[in-house]
């Protein structure tokens, strides 16, 4: 079956909605330049800024100029809202789920009043709006969706496209009547210096697939898709788009590089065409990830390669148009791939220039529309997104649907656990040794070593070195490496910052790891929505294994909590959590369903 | 020469947390990448150019010009006597 797109909303750089961003496309408009809106002390690096204030976000949503709300959540807010006007649909006593990619959430608010809250209670409840799964909460509300239930995917780079999948599955059964996926970040200071640190951010304009590329320009946006089932929908304009197919794999090779091969990419692109039921030929245009960083765009190639041969469609990264709008960056690029097919009409690589031997020729330049590429009409689009960690999704976008099969028939099969182990004292952590050498624990914080053992443990007990697929859960991520690098930033500046701990503060650097100890290049998901997040892993797990998509999966709930984050919450009068819990559980089927 | 080579030997196990690692046993001219030195990849790297510019006020811009430099604690000592601003 498909799920059919009724509406979407964007916001990026290169336009503050669908009809803007099309125009400068089609114009070869890049939104890449100067930073205006970012506080940062590195204004060398060209960055793709929304070219919108947060007070002029504020007044579009009706809101108090003066209000302190995260630059992630007014943009998502304001593409929701776009989506939905566009879909026209009445979400009255229907069941209603937003779902949202993002991995900054809240961050670029506590960057700015972090040294003030240490101080000021009254500037306390800020950090409640911290976490992701509450800016998702508070993006919905603000869009005008109070009722909606919500969650939040985040899976670093590919968490948007991971939220559009994740709307589709639910969709397909039966669990919700209409889907608002997408995603949304803000830049912020924290991973602007974090990508930095990497040496990963090109000082120039980005040219991805070049052979003199240097990396990659950081930019910002969201974008939302209204899905619902109804594969046969048609809009007022007699156009219909629909997900016809999607992947979502596991590089398992590495927390920040992606392998030679391009192993993950290769096995989402092939995972998403047999569920389109497409051979490669059926595709026109690949949006590519193609990021600019000398290793993605090799790698990526090399998957390419290996899933097309020698008949490879045309291929173009548009992050030279919008920036590398990271967790938001697979629901921008659906939006365009929308656009492309109901405007058949190719996006080209903004900045490509040189042929590199290790790179796929992207479609760079109109000239090439009449020579060397020959445009037909658009049929279905693929569309990449990676993320850290190794977490590649990848993303059908087609004109005609799949047959469908009757709705709600899908889950066939029960679960049972398997294995479950927790660990919840920081005197457990000890047990690294058993299944990690000294020189593999010296980079892992407490709640890296704690998930580490919980999850070996589980799988131990459930007799499997290597699950069919890695769900996991955390409401707050990796406090402790996300602290230590924030506080580096905001009392010794924005130099010398250390990657090690940069690249351990996504909240998908759990499940990855994991990813890679097992090496289990199956599904690969994190959710962060508080309290609900191990339900949301829960789900999908159970979703999985009915689906028969994965016979074991292991399900984590991870947190942790810093000496300051308990003082917070003591200030505030609440609870304080615990400063490790993890617990791992393994999920079967059952023998006889 | 020899007093950076001690300070170098300490900064970098701190910084990478190389905590098995005793003092007496780094041997300066090791290779300190690959397996058959000090085992070290290309996250150390970055954070080595972070600790050469903190405490030598030494500027990387392209970490693939470190490879002749970062071969051993000898070869970074060597780079850093002749390139240091501090």
């Amino acid at each position: 079956m498909s799920v059919a797109i009724t509406g979407f909303g964007i916001l990026s750089a290169i336009g503050n909605d669908a009809s803007a961003v099309l125009s400068s496309l089609k114009a070869g408009k890049t939104g890449i330049g100067p930073m205006r809106y970012l506080r940062s002390s590195h204004k060398e690096l060209p960055v793709g800024e929304v070219k919108l204030s947060d007070e002029e976000m504020l007044r579009m949503l009706g809101q108090d100029e003066k209000a302190i709300i995260s630059r992630t959540v007014l943009m998502g807010a304001i593409a929701i809202r776009q989506a939905l006007e566009h879909a026209n649909i009445d979400t009255q006593g229907k069941r209603v789920t937003v779902i949202s990619g993002t991995t900054v959430g809240g961050m670029d608010i506590t960057e700015r009043f972090f040294k003030q809250i240490k101080d000021d209670d009254a500037l306390l409840p800020l950090l409640e709006k911290h976490d992701c799964g509450s800016s998702t909460r508070e993006m919905a509300d603000l869009a005008g969706l109070k009722e909606a239930q919500v969650c939040t995917v985040s899976t670093a780079c590919s968490s948007a496209v991971n939220a559009i999948i994740l709307g589709s599955e639910m969709l397909k059964n039966n669990e919700a009547d209409i889907v608002i996926a997408g995603g949304t970040e803000a830049l912020s200071l924290f991973h602007l210096n974090g990508f930095n640190s990497l040496m990963i951010l090109d000082k120039e304009q980005c040219r991805p697939f070049d052979k003199n590329r240097a990396g990659l320009n950081l930019g910002e946006g969201a974008a939302f898709v209204v899905l619902q089932s109804q594969p046969h929908f048609i809009s007022p304009q007699g156009k219909r788009i629909v997900i016809r197919g999607y992947g979502n794999r596991c590089d398992a090779f590495h927390q920040t590089a992606s392998s030679e091969n391009g192993e993950g990419a290769f096995l989402a692109m092939s995972e998403a065409l047999q569920m389109a039921e497409l051979q490669p030929d059926d595709i026109q245009y690949i949006n590519a990830h193609g990021t600019g960083t000398p290793n993605n765009d090799a790698s990526e190639s090399a998957a390419i390669r290996r899933v097309f041969g020698e008949k490879i469609p045309l291929v173009s990264s548009t992050k030279g148009f919008t920036g590398h709008t990271t967790s938001a960056s697979g629901a921008i690029e659906t939006v365009i791939c929308i656009l492309a097919l109901l405007n058949d009409f190719v996006p080209s690589n903004y900045g490509w220039k040189e042929q590199d031997e290790a790179c796929i020729e992207p479609y760079a330049n109109s000239k090439f529309i009449n020579s060397k590429f020959k445009i037909s009409p658009l049929e279905s689009i693929l569309c990449n997104s990676f993320g850290f960690g190794g977490n590649d999704s990848a993303l059908i976008i087609s004109k005609s649907p799949l047959p469908a099969p009757p709705l709600g028939e899908c889950l066939r099969q029960e679960t049972c656990i398997l294995g479950e182990c927790i660990i919840d004292n920081v005197e457990q952590l000890g047990e690294l040794r058993e299944f990690v050498s000294a020189g593999e624990a010296r980079r892992m914080s407490k709640l890296m070593k704690a998930a580490t053992i919980s999850s070996l443990k589980a799988l131990r007990e459930a007799g499997i070195e290597t699950p069919d697929a890695i769900i996991t859960a955390t409401a707050f991520g990796m406090l402790e490496t996300s602290e230590k690098f924030l506080v580096d930033m905001l009392e010794n500046g924005e130099e010398t910052l250390s990657p090690t701990l940069f690249m351990q503060s996504t909240h998908n650097t759990l499940s990855s790891a994991i990813a890679i100890r097992t090496k289990c290049h199956g599904y690969n998901m994190t959710y962060s929505q508080g309290k609900d997040s191990l339900e949301w892993a829960l789900r999908d797990a159970r979703r999985l294994i009915g689906t028969g998509k994965a016979k074991t999966v292991l399900v984590g709930y991870h947190d942790e909590a810093t000496p300051t984050f308990q003082e917070f919450f003591r200030r505030m009068g609440k609870p304080v959590p615990q400063e490790i819990y993890s617990r791992s559980i393994v999920l079967g089927a059952t023998k006889n369903a | 020469m020899e007093q950076l080579i001690k300070d170098l030997k300490l900064q970098i196990k701190n910084a990478l947390n190389l905590e098995e690692l005793s003092l007496e046993e780094f041997d300066e001219n090791a290779p300190l990448f690959g397996d058959e030195g000090i085992g070290l990849d290309s996250i150390d790297i970055l954070e080595i150019i972070v600790l050469l510019e903190k405490e030598y006020g030494i500027r990387l811009a392209n970490p693939k010009e470190g490879k002749a430099i970062f071969q051993s604690v000898k070869t970074i000592a060597e780079y850093v006597q002749a390139n240091r601003k501090k």
